[in-house]
């Protein structure tokens, strides 16, 4: 049979291999070459996700841990709702939570979940709420003579236990028990993925969007009215009738909802409601305040939500709900 | 023989010195200090304040609330955010080496808090952290005597 490849020169064939050997030797970290997760899923399904792994190896070295962390919002706590199992040419087992508090090599000290956050943050989602889950495997590999170790982490979640629609981010990344999130002169010894957009759908609480920017947060995230919560009106996601003329101030029109069913409505456009321009130009206006004491509720009245709109200093000019009349709402509750 | 006379007395004179020196030497005894029993008895204010770290001192009025203890009992004024919500009694785990303070409000439960008791530019402060709201969200402040 004769060959379609043709490389003239017994020399070409020589720089070619080495360069190929170059480029093999000069990988030796952990990485992960693809994900398959679905794009959407409903509240309460349990959701297969497989993360595709590579070890490419130098030398010898070892025998390490593979470490895993997973990128998810807190309210669906993961930890309880997620099993991982591994397999690959050199067997299979599974992935264990890393009890909290076990310190990370080359972590400064902090465990797996705090160094993974403080090294890829949230993984480009918009809301701090989230949290990195660390498992390491059962198993320890050798890093030996060159070979390239692959597999497949095998995830299943129990989606939302939080019950709320979300729109999300996912991440993933994997280093080993041995060198942690650090490269040096043989490569880079993690790989972080993090996916598109990933919807979940079906719930019965409020949407909580990760992914895209909002005209109005609330920090913290979850609260209740005894917090002292900083609500943020951000003008530069979309144009809007209140930002024309960049006024240095904007007011908070609110209403409240308590448990004994009364409303405590506060729209006045005083220092109390001003809300306050972060830094000139920024199109940014911020107020913090302690709900309680905002809406003026007795003792025994707890606010369950509250409705809103952002005004102009006369009152007249109202935004609401993504830029439309309806007002924003948030609900307070700590799940 | 004069040669041996003023050994003789540089003898003399390294025993005087020597004894003196052995007689100047005895044994001290440490005096015993009590450590002092902390007195939060006052009125207090917050000079810092932060929520799940970041800084609330300049973006919340905390210049009118206080908390006054006074013989076993505390009351609050302009309320904000706190530990309980209600004036009551309060107590410390130990008199000399507090590091739990306990607030029980009038008809409520006792509701106890780890705090730090540092002395800072020469004023007593009280670090208290406690979630009023949603466990999750942690809330440090430091306060110090008005007086």
């Amino acid at each position: 049979m004769r060959s379609y490849l043709h490389i003239k020169g017994k020399r070409l064939w020589k720089c070619c291999a080495l360069i190929s050997i170059a480029i093999i030797l000069a990988c030796c970290g952990e990485i992960i070459t693809g994900v398959d997760q679905p794009a959407t899923a409903t509240v309460g399904s349990v959701v297969p996700i497989t993360v595709h792994i590579n070890i490419p190896t130098v030398g010898n070295g070892g025998p390490d841990y593979l470490i895993f962390g997973f990128l998810v919002p807190k309210g669906w706590k993961a930890a309880q709702n997620t099993t991982i199992t591994y397999n690959g040419p050199l067997g299979s087992g599974t992935m264990n939570l890393i009890p909290a508090g076990t310190v990370a090599k080359n972590g400064g000290g902090l465990d797996w979940p705090a160094y993974m956050k403080k090294t890829f943050q949230i993984g480009g989602n918009l809301i701090d709420d989230m949290e990195w889950v660390a498992y390491q495997s059962d198993k320890a590999y050798p890093h030996s003579d060159g070979n390239a170790l692959s597999g497949d982490l095998n995830i299943k979640i129990k989606m939302g236990a939080d019950g709320n629609n979300t729109l999300v981010k996912l991440g993933y990344v994997i280093t080993d028990t041995g060198n942690g999130f650090t490269s040096d002169s043989n490569g880079t010894y993690y790989s972080e993925k993090v996916t598109d957009c990933f919807e979940l759908t079906g719930g019965t609480g409020d949407l909580v969007d990760f992914c895209n920017p909002q005209l109005t947060t609330i920090n913290p995230p979850k609260s209740l009215d005894n917090d002292i919560i900083t609500l943020t009106f951000d003008g530069t996601v979309v144009d809007t009738k209140l930002i024309q003329g960049n006024p240095t101030e904007t007011y908070l029109c609110a209403t409240a909802y308590t448990s004994d069913g009364k409303t405590i409505s506060v729209c006045e456009q005083t220092d109390k409601t001003k809300m306050v321009q972060t830094t000139s130009n920024s199109k940014k206006y911020q107020i913090t305040f302690w709900p309680k004491s905002f809406f003026g509720t007795t003792g025994t009245q707890t606010i369950t939500k509250i409705e809103y709109f952002i005004t102009d200093k006369t009152g007249a000019t109202k935004v609401g709900y993504g830029n439309t009349d309806a007002p924003f709402v948030y609900t307070f509750k700590c799940s | 023989m004069k040669k041996n006379n003023i050994f003789y007395q540089i003898n003399l004179l390294l025993i005087a010195v020597a004894t003196i020196l052995m007689a100047s030497c005895k044994t001290e005894k440490p005096l015993s200090v009590a450590e002092p029993v902390k007195d939060i008895t006052g009125s207090w204010q917050v000079i810092r304040a932060t929520r799940n770290g970041t800084d609330l001192t300049s973006i919340i009025d905390f210049t009118k609330f206080r908390v006054n203890f006074k013989a076993g009992a505390y009351n609050l004024e302009n309320k904000l955010p706190f530990l309980v919500d209600a004036d009551g009694q309060y107590s410390l785990d130990d008199p000399k080496y507090p590091f739990k303070i306990t607030f029980t409000a009038t008809g409520g439960t006792p509701v106890a808090t780890p705090f730090t008791y540092p002395i800072v530019n020469g004023k007593r402060q009280l670090t208290i952290t406690f979630s009023p709201g949603c466990p999750n969200n942690s809330y440090v402040y430091v306060l110090q005597k008005t007086n």
